[in-house]
């Protein structure tokens, strides 16, 4: 792959902030990257061997675009929006067509490939949680949350949902999606974005969980010892441990794991991203600092490619928000900043 | 263990709160995050040590023990371990403990157990271990038990959705949890907001923290519990088979009584409970320990939590995109036919990339939207890209709204002086 000593700056980027990045499988040849923001569109851009980006097509909503992924086949990109509906995005014909409503904007969108159904899954503001069928405009399933959807993740056979007051829900999906269990939240503050990872049989296993202060638990579903296994790290703060000033202490926005090496990453509100190895309970980098914060990320297939959008994620509120000001996707070499630690416990 | 005998508690840490196994990981914990020098990370003994060592060698004054709650940052006491507390500070942490253990029998102390990563790979974070007997929870069955109070579950999932019954055992709390599926009348004095013991260690046992959720939900339907197995290896699976008996719980030594349930409460203990387990006493480090109501506690938006750390955070219980999409210019659009003037092709620099005639690429406006959802070829020339061109499509079907006139959204402008 490429190995450049700065991170490339895809062309044409979006106009507004990037709520969300999704790399294409690895059924397609090549690496396709979408994006959306809230400028209402999804954009797919060609990433090249080179680290060329290639501006290919987008696809627009009524209203801003919170979340997209791609099915398993890599011919279909769903979109989400606040425009309380999602859509299917046929990358062949370039047609979109609508394939979900709900009362309230969809936060969290996801393919669910099963042995036995695939269908697509929404979660919204409206607290419900919709299974759909993309030929039939009534869900195939629709599951009640005690809390508006603010993040969700899917491995089969596994799904998690964290909500709106520190809710937090796991779901199986075989045979049917239905509810596991519902989990005390291991964070303190509102959860913001989740994450499963997989154990060394690639089985998901337990989940990444990040809160708007700056910290992520790492959570196993069934560990043998969930007082050892489970824990937690802080991350996205300034100013360490020096006294005199307070420390900042940021959202995380996103977390991705490596798909190959079972590491994470981490954006947050600060402007940074890290690198974590949660096997080994060690930072393996931080980035230096941008001056917007990162919104979002994603590896592809393969975890050669790390991708990474700057923009304004509303943080600090309104007042900072400036519509004129550049939003960034950078793409990143993640061959080897992710390789795990060797373990020290 | 430690140099002399512990003071009859467990060693805690004077400066922070912290409670720890032994004396020698609170001294460990006192040199990683309170006698570590800020500067050049050179870990000394003591307070003072700190002090000298700054002055000396990096001719820099510090006023405080770093990470110190406030009251116990003073640099000049020569605190290493259990050793140097002042006799008061002791008798205070006595009581403390003392008022802990009796009013809150089932709550355990919230314990932060981060130690924030860094390069020097410390040790890994002390966890409190959790106190002897506390069962894990095996899996608990799906919540598609018939009859389950409002807003609880999934009304959308027919029951049965392994085939009819379950071959998840529950396993209840022990000491919570009196045997037997019926109502047992110790539940109904259980008030709906009380945790079981172990409920309020989200930092640590959250397998433990499911059962209360789940005894509401697995009603008296549920058979009997299960002998647990015991540990598992890696590859039993995630979620147990339809159909399999095999019993997939988690180990645990501590053979749980039977199905009980708790049928009462119509809201998620689980939540109540969450809550009302943020109250932590340990605020020592740079972590933000607070309740999240206080979140909501102040006008200015970025929420000032303590002396020393600050949430960037608009101060709001609502998430950063809830809080946006509020904003008019993010207000649903209205649905437009192609518009021959464009709007300006955003594109960017990639001239010609996305034909510049093309609608809807964007609003720059608030309220103002250019142009249907429809399919927006744009390619490379010359390239032999994977999707095909194809004109704009009308999505069928599913309109998301219904057409309004183009510039509906916005009232009419008040008169001066009038209303309308």
């Amino acid at each position: 792959m490429f190995g450049y000593l700065i991170d490339v700056e895809v062309t044409s980027p979006p106009d507004d902030s990037i709520s969300c990045l999704a790399f294409s499988p690895p059924t397609m040849p090549g690496n396709f990257l979408i994006g959306g923001s809230w400028a209402n569109d999804v954009r797919c851009w060609e990433v090249q061997d080179n680290g060329q980006t290639v501006p290919k097509a987008q696809q627009m909503h009524t209203g801003p675009v919170l979340d997209a992924c791609w099915s398993d086949d890599g011919s279909k990109v769903f979109t989400a929006s606040c425009d309380k509906t999602a859509k299917m995005w046929d990358l062949n014909s370039n047609q979109a067509m609508q394939i979900a409503q709900h009362d309230g904007p969809i936060k969290a969108i996801h393919w669910i490939k099963a042995p036995n159904y695939s269908c697509i899954m929404t979660g919204s503001w409206d607290k419900t949680l919709k299974f759909w069928d993309t030929r039939s405009p009534n869900p195939m399933m629709s599951l009640q949350m005690p809390e508006r959807c603010y993040c969700a993740d899917v491995v089969y056979p596994m799904a998690v949902v964290a909500t709106a007051e520190r809710g937090l829900i796991v779901y199986q999906l075989e045979n049917q999606p239905s509810e596991f269990r519902r989990i005390d939240s291991p964070l303190k503050h509102q959860h913001r974005c989740v994450a499963i990872f997989k154990d060394k049989q690639n089985k998901p296993t337990g989940f990444a969980l990040g809160s708007i202060e700056g910290r992520v638990a790492i959570h196993y579903i069934n560990p043998p010892n969930p007082a050892k296994d489970n824990f937690t790290f802080k991350c996205h703060r300034s100013n360490g441990t020096n006294t005199t000033t307070p420390q900042d202490i940021y959202a995380v926005n996103a977390i991705s794991f490596h798909p190959v090496h079972g590491t994470l990453a981490t954006v947050g509100s600060d402007g940074r991203f890290s690198f974590w190895d949660k096997d080994a309970r060690t930072k393996l980098k931080t980035s230096e600092q941008l001056d917007q914060p990162i919104t979002a990320c994603c590896f592809n297939h393969n975890g050669n490619i790390f991708a990474y959008a700057s923009s304004y994620d509303w943080s600090k509120g309104h007042e900072y928000y400036n519509p004129q000001k550049k939003n960034y996707i950078f793409l990143r070499n993640a061959a080897e900043e992710l390789k795990p630690r060797n373990k020290k416990w | 263990m430690g140099r002399k005998k512990k003071k009859q508690m467990k060693p805690w840490c004077w400066y922070c709160n912290r409670d720890f196994d032994d004396e020698k990981i609170l001294i460990q914990h006192q040199k990683a995050k309170h006698f570590k020098c800020h500067i050049c990370h050179k870990k000394l003994y003591t307070g003072p040590g700190l002090a000298i060592h700054c002055m000396q060698v990096h001719k820099e004054t510090i006023d405080g023990v770093p990470n110190a709650i406030p009251g116990r940052t003073d640099i000049e006491l020569e605190i290493y371990g259990m050793e140097g507390i002042p006799e008061k500070d002791m008798e205070e942490r006595r009581r403390v403990l003392e008022q802990k253990n009796q009013e809150t029998q089932k709550k355990k102390q919230n314990q932060d157990d981060s130690d924030e990563y860094d390069d020097e790979d410390e040790p890994g974070p002390s966890f409190q271990q959790p106190a002897a007997g506390q069962p894990q929870a095996g899996y608990i069955p799906s919540m598609s038990q018939p009859g389950m109070p409002p807003g609880s579950g999934a009304p959308g999932i027919p029951p049965g959705s392994y085939s009819g019954h379950s071959p998840y055992r529950m396993i209840p709390m022990g000491g919570m949890l009196p045997p037997g599926p019926g109502m047992p009348p110790m539940m109904a004095g259980v008030p709906p907001g009380m945790p079981p013991p172990v409920a309020h260690r989200p930092g640590i046992t959250h397998m433990a923290q499911v059962p209360p959720a789940a005894n509401m939900l697995t009603r008296p339907a549920v058979p009997a519990a299960t002998v647990p197995s015991a540990q598992p290896d890696v590859t039993k699976p995630l979620f147990p088979i339809a159909g399999q008996s095999q019993q997939t719980v988690s180990g645990s030594p501590h053979p749980p009584p039977s199905t009980s349930s708790d049928p009462s409460k119509p809201t998620f203990p689980a939540y109540t409970q969450a809550t009302v387990a943020v109250v932590s006493p340990n605020s020592g480090s740079s972590t933000v320990s607070k309740p999240p109501s206080t979140v909501t506690s102040k006008p200015a938006t970025l929420t000032t939590s303590s002396a020393t750390s600050k949430l960037i955070h608009p101060d709001e219980d609502i998430s950063l995109e809830e809080l946006r999409a509020q904003l008019p210019r993010y207000q649903r659009s209205v649905p437009r036919q192609a518009q021959s003037t464009a709007t300006a092709p955003s594109m960017g620099p990639v001239g010609g990339m996305i034909s510049p005639q093309q609608p809807g690429m964007r609003h720059p406006l608030p309220g103002q939207y250019g142009g249907p959802p429809q399919g927006m070829p744009g390619y490379m020339p010359g390239g032999m890209p994977p999707y095909g061109q194809a004109p704009p499509v009308v999505p069928p079907g599913f309109q998301g709204a219904p057409p309004r006139p183009p510039m509906g959204m916005r009232p009419p402008v008040m008169s001066p002086g009038g209303r309308y």
